[in-house]
Parts: C-alpha cells; sequence; structure tokens
C-alpha cells in the first residue's frame, strides 16, 4: 500500500524517519483494567477542573484561561493529540511532567500545574495515569491556546531554581505507626487530592509553609479555611461521616458548603470517590493537627448568629431611601438574598438553599468568603442536582450588579445579624476581592530582583508565577 | 462603529423582541444601538417597590413600575380622562405594558403556548378571520429556538405537550415544573369531563439553572417581577448584551423615523428626559416598542412621502388590535383546592381553543389561577367585621377555598378595532395613543353559547357554592394586530420577516405582525418572529 502511494524519494524520506522514531507507549496496549486505575486517579487528581474549558471546550484539551498575579496562563491540551496534546509523551516524560513540574522538551511547567502535590505519587500509580492518558482519552486535535506572560516571567527556565527549593522530590512512604487507612488518606491528601495546594498558606516565595500545613489560605478571591482538627477554627468539631458527607455533597447543613475551588473539587473528584478513599481521607485529615490551636471553649465557625430580620424598620418605606439608612444592609438583603435565603435568613428545609447563620461562610475567620460568594455565586455540580447561587458582580449574568458600597453593606449585614459580628467590611475590602483577590507583591521583587542578582532573580521569578489555582477570568459566565 | 448617535442597527425597544435580535446581531459583528424610552432599574428596586406596595395597590403591578414622566405607560391610579391609553368604541382595550429597560416580559407569567396549525390557517379551515402568510411548519424551527433562547420547560410526555396537530422537532430543554395542590385536584376534576389540563410551557427554571440564571423557588410572585430571575425577562439579557457591546440608551424617547428620497428610513428622533431632541442614524431600524407603541410612533412620523404615516400605504398601521378577551370565574368551594405553590399560572385546558365551531363563534382557553389566594381575599375577610384569630382563620379558609378560573378567547382580526392618535398629550407633548375596540360577535357568541357554559360546568365540578363571573371581558394585555403581517403589501404592514412592505431597510417584529393569535399567550409567537426577523436581518447586512 504504501509503495502505491510513495511516488518520490523525497516523499519517502519523511516517512522513513517516522517509523524509525522511538517507540511512543502509545503503541503499547494498556489493560482496560489498567486505564481505569488511572481514570479514576485522574479523578481524584481533579485534572480535568483545569485542563478543560468548561464553557464548551472538550475534556482534557486546555484552553481554560486562569489568572494569576502576572498574566493569565491558559491550560494545555493533555490528550494523547500527537500534534497538539502530549500524545508523543513517553512514560518518563510523562512522570516527569506530573511530579516534577518538566515538560516533555524540558522546559519548566508553570506551578500552576500542582506537581509540588503530585510528586509523591508512586510508580504504579504514574503508570496506570499514563495509561490513562494514552489510551482512555479521546485525542483532541485542536490547539491549545497559548500562554504568554510578559517578560520577564516568560522565562520558563526560573522556575528551576524555586523547584531546587521547594519541590519535594520523594515519592509517598508508608507510615509504620499509622493504619493503612490513615496512609492511604494521606496518599491522596496530600497528593492526587492537593488538599494543602489551597488549603495551606504560602511563604514569601510563594512556597507551602509545611509547619502551617492545612490552617488556611487566601485562594484569588476565595479563602480556602483551615481544615486541621482544631475545633474554633478547623473542623475539629465535624465526624468522620460528615467530612465524607461534606466531599460527596459539597455541603453540610447549618455549616458549611463548597463554593470556588472546592466546589470545583466536589463537582469534578471527590464526589467520584469510592467510600474506603473518603473515609481514608477523612481519617487523615481529621488527624492533622493545627499549628496555632486555640482554646477549644470558643464558638465555632460554624455555629454563630440566629435567624431574624430588621423588616420592621423600613418595610413601606421608599426603597431608594431604605438602602441609605442606618438599615441599608437589611434593605438591600431582603431585596437581593431573601427570596432564596428567606426573610430570617433560614433558608430552606432541604438545605439546598442554605441558612445564612450557623454557616462558615458568614461566621468565619475573616470576611473573604461573604464576599466572594455573594460578587461570584455558587455553582456545584452533585449527583444531588446542580446547586446554583447566581452572581452578583459584573459577570453577564450577574442579577443585579451590586456596587462595592452595596456589598459591604449587605456583608456587614450578614456578619452582625447571622455571622462573626467581630468583622467588618470596607467597600475597598470588596474591590480587592472583585479584583480577584489579594495581588501579591512578587511582579514587584522580581523586577528588583533582576537587577539583584541572577540567582535571586530567578527564584523570586519562579514564585511571581506561582498561580492562585483556578483564579478564573472574572467574566466567565455558568452559560 | 457605533457611537452615541449610529450604528449598523438601531433598534427601538429593549423588550425581548429587541434583546433576541440584538443579541444575533451582535454575535454576527454588527454593531447594535438600542433606544429604551423608560429607565434602566435594578431587580431589587422593582422587587422592592412592589414589596413596600400597601396590599390594598396591589391589584395594580405597574406599582412595581411607576412610570417616568417622559415615559407614561399604564397604571391602575388614572382617572380615564387624564389616562395615557384614550379608549373609544364599546370595549376598553385596558391593557399594561412597561416603559423601562427590559419591557413588560419583567411582569409576564412566562406562559408560552404555541400556536397550533390550524390556528394559522383560520381563514382557509373556518372561512373566518385571516390566514397567516406562511404554514406552521416554517414557524416551528423558531419556536424550537425561542424555547432554548428563553429557556421555555415542558412536558416531555407527547400527550401533554401543545400543538397536539403540530410536529415538535425538538425537546424542551427542562421538564413541566409540578402541580400545586389545587392544580392537581382540578386536573382531576376536569378530567370527569373530559378535558386535560395540561402542563403549561414556561419560560421558567424548572428544577435546574439555565443559561446562568437560577432554578426557581417558588416565590409564586412571577407577576408583577420574578425576584431571582428564574423567569426569563429581557432585564436578564441586558447585561450579556452590554458585555457584547451594545450601546444602551435609557430615558429616550423616539418621536419620529425619518424617511429619506428612496423612502428607506434614514434615521430616528428622539427627547432626553431634559426634553431635548437628538437623532441617531443607521443602516438598519427595527422598532420593538409594542404593538401599541410601534404603530403610534409609525402613525407619528407621516411626512410628504408617507402621508398615512411610516410603513402605512397599506392603511392597515394601527388597525386589526387584538388581544385575548378574558372572563374570569371566582369559584368559592367546600374543600380546600389551595393555589400558590409554585409559578402563577402553570397549567391549563387547550383542547377547549380548538374545533369546527371557530367557524361560528371563538374557541377558549381555561386556566387554573395559581396566584396564592391570601391577596385576594383579605379585604372581603375584613368587610365581614373579624378580627384577631376569627380573621386569620378565615383568610386561611378562603385563601384554601377560592379559586379563580380564567376563559380566555381568541379574537378576530378586524381593522375597525383601531389605534389613532388622541388630541390629548402626552408629558412631553406626544399624542397619546386612542384605541377603539370591540371584541366583536366572534367573541361574545363564544361567551354564550360555549365558553361561559363549560366554565359553569367546571366550577360546579368543583364542588362551587358560589360562582362569581366577572361582568365584562377584561383584557390579557396580549397587544396583537397593529403591524400586521402578510404577503399582499395592499393590506398588510409587513412582509414574512416582519420587514415594512413601503421601507426595505425598516423592520416590525413581534405580536403587532401576528394575523391570528388563538387563545394562548402571545409572547413565544413574538420571539418567533423575532428570530425569524433577526436572520433576515442578519442576511441582509451580509448583503449591505
Amino acid at each position: 500500500m504504501i509503495m502505491k502511494t510513495i511516488t518520490s524519494f523525497a516523499l519517502a524520506a519523511p516517512l522513513a524517519l517516522v517509523a524509525l522514531a522511538p517507540v511512543t507507549a502509545s503503541a503499547q496496549e494498556f489493560s482496560k483494567e489498567l486505564i481505569d486505575k488511572g481514570r479514576y486517579l485522574a479523578t481524584a487528581s481533579d485534572c480535568v477542573a483545569c485542563h478543560t474549558n468548561h464553557a464548551g471546550g472538550k475534556p482534557m484539551a486546555g484552553g481554560l484561561p486562569m489568572s494569576s498575579p502576572v498574566g493569565t496562563i491558559m491550560s494545555t491540551n493533555i490528550t494523547p493529540s500527537k500534534q497538539f496534546g502530549i500524545g508523543n509523551y513517553t512514560e518518563a516524560q510523562f512522570a516527569d511532567a506530573v511530579r516534577k513540574g518538566v515538560r516533555g522538551d524540558g522546559a519548566n511547567l508553570y506551578p500552576a500545574m500542582p506537581y509540588v502535590s503530585y510528586s509523591n505519587m508512586t510508580d504504579e500509580d504514574i503508570h496506570a495515569l499514563y495509561a490513562y492518558f494514552m489510551q482512555g482519552v479521546q485525542p483532541v486535535d485542536e490547539k491549545a491556546p497559548e500562554t504568554s506572560l510578559p517578560f520577564p516571567m516568560n522565562i520558563r527556565a526560573s522556575m528551576m531554581g524555586w523547584n531546587m527549593l521547594f519541590r519535594p522530590n520523594e515519592m509517598h512512604k508508608d507510615d509504620p505507626a499509622q493504619s493503612a487507612e490513615w496512609n492511604r488518606g494521606r496518599y491522596l491528601a496530600e497528593g492526587a487530592a492537593h488538599c494543602s495546594t489551597c488549603h495551606t498558606p504560602r511563604g514569601a516565595l510563594m512556597q507551602e509553609q509545611k509547619d502551617l500545613n492545612l490552617t488556611g489560605s487566601q485562594i484569588g478571591p476565595w479563602f480556602a479555611p483551615d481544615i486541621t482538627n482544631d475545633k474554633v477554627h478547623g473542623i475539629g468539631t465535624w465526624t468522620q461521616e460528615e467530612l465524607v458527607t461534606y466531599l460527596k455533597t459539597g455541603r453540610l447543613d447549618h455549616r458549611a458548603q463548597a463554593a470556588g475551588s472546592m466546589a470545583e473539587a466536589i463537582s469534578y473528584s471527590f464526589q467520584h470517590l469510592t467510600d474506603p478513599d473518603l473515609n481514608a481521607i477523612a481519617t487523615y485529615v481529621r488527624s492533622v493537627p493545627s499549628a496555632n490551636a486555640t482554646q477549644a471553649s470558643a464558638p465555632t465557625r460554624f455555629d454563630q448568629g440566629k435567624a431574624g430580620n430588621e423588616l420592621a424598620a423600613f418595610r413601606g418605606r421608599n426603597y431608594a431611601e431604605g438602602i441609605k439608612g442606618d438599615q441599608a444592609g437589611a434593605a438591600l438583603y431582603t431585596a437581593n438574598c431573601a427570596s432564596c435565603h428567606g426573610y430570617n435568613a433560614q433558608g430552606t428545609t432541604d438545605g439546598y438553599y442554605p441558612s445564612l447563620f450557623h454557616n462558615a461562610a458568614t461566621a468565619g475567620d475573616n470576611p473573604t468568603n461573604v464576599i466572594a460568594a455573594i460578587l461570584y455565586g455558587v455553582d456545584r455540580h452533585t449527583k444531588g442536582g446542580h446547586v446554583f447561587m447566581p452572581p452578583f458582580g459584573d459577570q453577564p449574568n450577574t442579577v443585579n450588579a451590586l456596587s462595592n458600597v452595596e456589598v459591604a453593606s449587605l456583608s456587614n449585614f450578614l456578619l452582625k445579624d447571622y455571622g462573626n459580628a467581630k468583622l467588618t467590611v470596607t467597600p475597598e475590602d470588596v474591590q480587592v476581592i472583585r479584583q480577584g483577590g489579594p495581588s501579591s507583591q512578587l511582579v514587584l521583587f522580581a523586577r528588583i530582583g533582576m537587577g539583584a542578582g541572577a540567582a535571586a532573580a530567578l527564584i523570586v521569578l519562579g514564585a511571581a508565577v506561582w498561580l492562585f489555582r483556578r483564579k478564573r477570568a472574572q467574566t466567565q459566565t455558568a452559560a | 462603529m457605533v457611537t452615541k448617535n449610529s450604528a449598523d442597527v438601531v433598534i427601538v425597544g429593549t423588550g425581548v423582541v429587541g434583546v433576541v435580535i440584538a443579541e444575533q446581531l451582535l454575535d454576527a459583528g454588527h454593531s447594535v444601538l438600542m433606544i429604551e424610552a423608560g429607565p434602566r432599574v435594578s431587580r431589587a428596586e422593582v422587587v422592592e417597590n412592589w414589596r413596600n406596595a400597601p396590599l390594598g395597590v396591589k391589584g395594580d403591578t405597574s406599582v412595581a413600575y411607576p412610570p417616568r414622566p417622559w415615559a407614561p405607560h399604564p397604571t391602575g391610579a388614572e382617572k380615564p380622562e387624564n389616562a395615557y391609553l384614550q379608549f373609544t368604541g364599546p370595549d376598553a382595550y385596558d391593557q399594561t405594558f412597561i416603559r423601562y429597560a427590559g419591557g413588560s416580559t419583567w411582569h409576564w407569567a412566562g406562559t408560552s403556548w404555541r400556536l397550533t396549525p390550524e390556528d394559522m390557517r383560520l381563514n382557509s379551515l373556518y372561512g373566518v378571520g385571516r390566514d397567516w402568510a406562511f404554514d406552521y411548519d416554517t414557524l416551528e424551527p423558531y419556536y424550537v429556538r425561542t424555547e432554548h433562547k428563553l429557556g421555555i420547560c415542558g412536558p416531555s410526555d407527547r400527550a401533554q405537550q401543545w400543538p397536539q396537530t403540530g410536529a415538535r422537532s425538538a425537546d424542551y430543554p427542562m421538564p413541566a415544573l409540578p402541580f400545586s395542590p389545587g392544580e392537581v385536584r382540578f386536573t382531576d376534576v376536569v378530567k370527569t369531563l373530559g378535558y386535560n389540563n395540561i402542563p403549561v410551557s414556561q419560560a421558567r427554571n424548572s428544577g435546574m439553572p439555565y443559561d446562568g440564571r437560577p432554578a426557581c423557588c417558588a416565590n409564586n410572585n412571577c407577576v408583577p417581577v420574578c425576584p431571582v430571575a428564574a423567569k426569563y425577562d429581557a432585564e436578564t439579557a441586558l447585561h450579556r448584551l452590554e458585555k457584547k457591546g451594545v450601546t444602551l440608551l435609557v430615558d429616550s424617547v423616539v418621536y419620529q423615523v425619518e424617511t429619506n428620497a428612496q423612502n428607506k428610513i434614514e434615521a430616528v428622533s428622539y427627547y432626553d428626559q431634559h426634553k431635548q431632541s437628538h437623532r441617531i442614524t443607521g443602516k438598519l431600524f427595527v422598532l420593538a416598542c409594542n404593538g401599541l407603541e410601534n404603530p403610534k410612533l409609525l402613525l407619528m412620523s407621516k411626512d410628504d412621502r408617507n402621508p398615512n404615516g411610516v410603513a402605512n400605504s397599506s392603511d392597515q398601521v394601527g388597525r386589526n388590535m387584538m388581544d385575548h378577551p378574558a372572563r374570569s370565574f371566582t369559584v368559592t368551594t367546600k374543600d380546600p383546592y389551595w393555589s400558590g405553590v409554585g409559578p402563577v399560572v402553570n397549567s391549563g385546558i387547550m383542547q377547549t381553543s380548538q374545533g369546527s365551531f371557530r367557524s361560528e363563534h371563538a374557541g377558549a382557553y381555561f386556566r387554573y389561577n395559581n396566584f396564592a389566594r391570601n391577596r385576594f381575599v383579605t379585604f372581603a375577610a375584613l368587610k365581614k367585621g373579624l378580627v384577631g384569630k376569627a380573621l386569620d382563620e378565615e383568610i386561611r379558609r378562603m385563601t384554601a377555598c377560592t379559586a379563580d378560573i380564567v376563559a380566555a378567547h381568541e379574537i378576530l382580526a378586524d381593522p375597525n378595532n383601531r389605534l389613532t392618535l388622541s388630541d390629548k398629550k402626552d408629558w412631553l407633548g406626544l399624542p397619546k395613543p386612542s384605541i377603539h375596540y370591540d371584541v366583536g360577535d366572534y367573541v361574545r357568541k363564544s361567551w354564550e353559547a360555549y365558553s361561559q357554559p363549560i366554565g359553569k360546568q367546571i366550577a360546579e365540578a368543583m364542588g362551587a357554592v358560589d360562582i362569581k363571573i366577572s361582568p365584562k371581558f377584561n383584557n390579557s394585555k396580549h397587544i396583537m394586530g397593529g403591524t400586521i403581517m402578510g404577503k399582499d403589501a395592499s393590506n398588510s404592514v409587513v412582509d414574512v420577516d416582519c420587514r415594512s412592505h413601503d421601507h426595505e431597510n425598516l423592520f416590525i417584529p413581534g405580536g403587532g405582525a401576528m394575523a391570528a393569535g388563538a387563545c394562548g399567550n402571545s409572547t413565544i409567537t413574538m420571539v418567533a418572529l423575532a428570530l425569524k426577523a433577526g436572520d433576515a436581518i442578519v442576511d441582509q447586512m451580509r448583503g449591505a
């Protein structure tokens, strides 16, 4: 057949080269069991959340815009397309990408890819993941939009120094003093599920501060809260069953519900994991102590506030007057929120609309998630249905584009009547969350570093392109 | 190139017809400028206007939408002599519509019945009224697009869908909403009479978010406003359109459509709220300010080339005004029904709108109103002199044991049902609309011989201990006919794409074009016509 189509030596030569090219693993046939195992691990690793443009893109074909302090990063095509994806990767190249953040061509990935966590993965699991990505994912022969960060952030080699300092290069090893379940849980929570990526505070160079493991961190416009076993700030009051329920459904009635990146983690990852694995994760996470543990007697971030309203003070008055006076926040609440959350903020009995008292969003240690929930809403797909709170920011589908002053008034009302009354919100605070969260000073550091010396510059540059995971372009709709 | 005074396409009106066309054009890469007579307000403000209003004035939905002086619209508080709409003739054409950005879908119920193939061939089949200029199969794909564009939920069971006689080429994007207790009971009762009470297909998110809007959470507040935007209304599209680059002028009252030597439209002029005049030019113009304001504007715009008014060489502009004349049966029952769970209109009997009798009299659509009844029964309870617990109990009893059944009739296109310009002027000095309206023998005969007997039969089967029938025909607020469509330019205003027969760059889509309106609410058909017009405009602009 080939001979018939070849009409000249010039054409035949490149074909011969292809034939002589190193055998890529896609020539192998992997077993269905292995591919299924890889699929499960990919789900546990939540690859699809970032590597798919959820506004109409194909699975794993990339193209999701993620904003970082230094510019927008586009996720890549990780389908086995030979031209546009990772179809030509050998297993060793794949392993280096996942665990070391090094691309097939040797260039460094930006740590938007949580390879710092994935570095604990066993060779066996990498093998299964590889089998899945080569033969369980539909190749998409479409080029994902390229990331182009401005100079000097486009120097990918700058990650090398950062990796040297902050990338663990150790595979998971069981702790013989702990149960098999705990060890499995730690393997998943620290690795595939990459909890610490969001929940562990970052240091000056954006590295995870291991001594503050899981004690909570700002992540884009949201705050990934303390999930240590601290009874006041963490989730030490949750039972094993409650934590598993939360991971399956994204909510615990009268306590907390997942939004932002955690809603995605529930939607794409946790709810699909097996009960033994969820229990293992819960077992491990519930064992993580807080480095800054507090008095156990203080109220937790789940049990503040109570039902009530301030309607009598303004009902019957003109709306424009109502939102100017002392009851501005309450007036904004009844106009914008009460139709779903209830006139007393009591929510609904089925919990689809949560109460706003006894709710981690209003009773947290900081007001970030109150503001973010108002501005960005909630979007969570679970087996129990699609949970959707519309946004009140400036999105195309905003119900009402509230101003910073209005969001601040509303937040202060919610905190005062239903949550942590010690907190207050200013319009400036709202603006910070509206812009996608506090911005990093690293860009500035990087520029100073450029002058100060190459080594410092490389490290700082690396830190600068550390990304707020899934801190998305703000104009994306839910449609 | 779009500026504050010019664009490729200029759309007058920001209601559902205007916004679906605007989005089509923006998506096709054209610049679009929209002009709205009234203000832009937030949903929160409308919701609170309604909640802050005392119970006694809530019979008038416009209390949530106080008109601006420069953009009057009908309110319940007006004395007839001062009212915005002036009436002559035996029946009032007492419509409500809203001159706000987003238009009158702000306060529609969301009811979305398609026409049937027979509805579109009244003259051929029954020898009355007008045929549409095209058949149901031509309109069907646009109905599908409308159902998906607006997010219309409806039953998947073919036996529960409407129409039964016409094809359906795609499912509804969402399932039908469940019935309230009263609707369940009503459905069972009418079944014994041979009537099938089917789920209303409605522009409301049932059990799921859709198009970035949340699921219905059953505030039962669809009219006058959905507080959470689970019901489609055109306001929900405005922010998206702005992100796509539309220029939106509000508080800007267009008062003149200007033609040029080729008798194409050259510009429109508007007054701002300070009575200053401005002129907007464009390549193509769309009038989407509803079936009353469109003919009013065309008649006001008469010039030397168009002495009867713009687009009016046929003398049909303002004629054939239609609605769905309605009579209601307020039924008091022995046993509780309980209306008010879920949306305000959620089911209906449509089969009674069809039949060979249409050669003699109108058909009718019967609906069980699902408004919570407490608002309507409280004053009667107060009048009984009750106080305290006894008053509460009476309100509760009457809320459960009363129900409204409405018979909505079709009306024939009649050129004598006509909008003209009144001598009375509005705040800007522009003429108020004057409407001569007579529901006609076709409707009256239906009421006497057909719909009233059926209504009474239903009421009795419900176990009525008292029936109060509205003494006259009420308006359904479905404005149709004033810029009627036809193939013949001598007796119609627009062609099959809602393009003016007289001016090739003027489109007048919406309810005004409907040649027959049958019994079902008109918005879904208006939007289907808007999408069809939008396709034609995109084609025409490509050639331009």
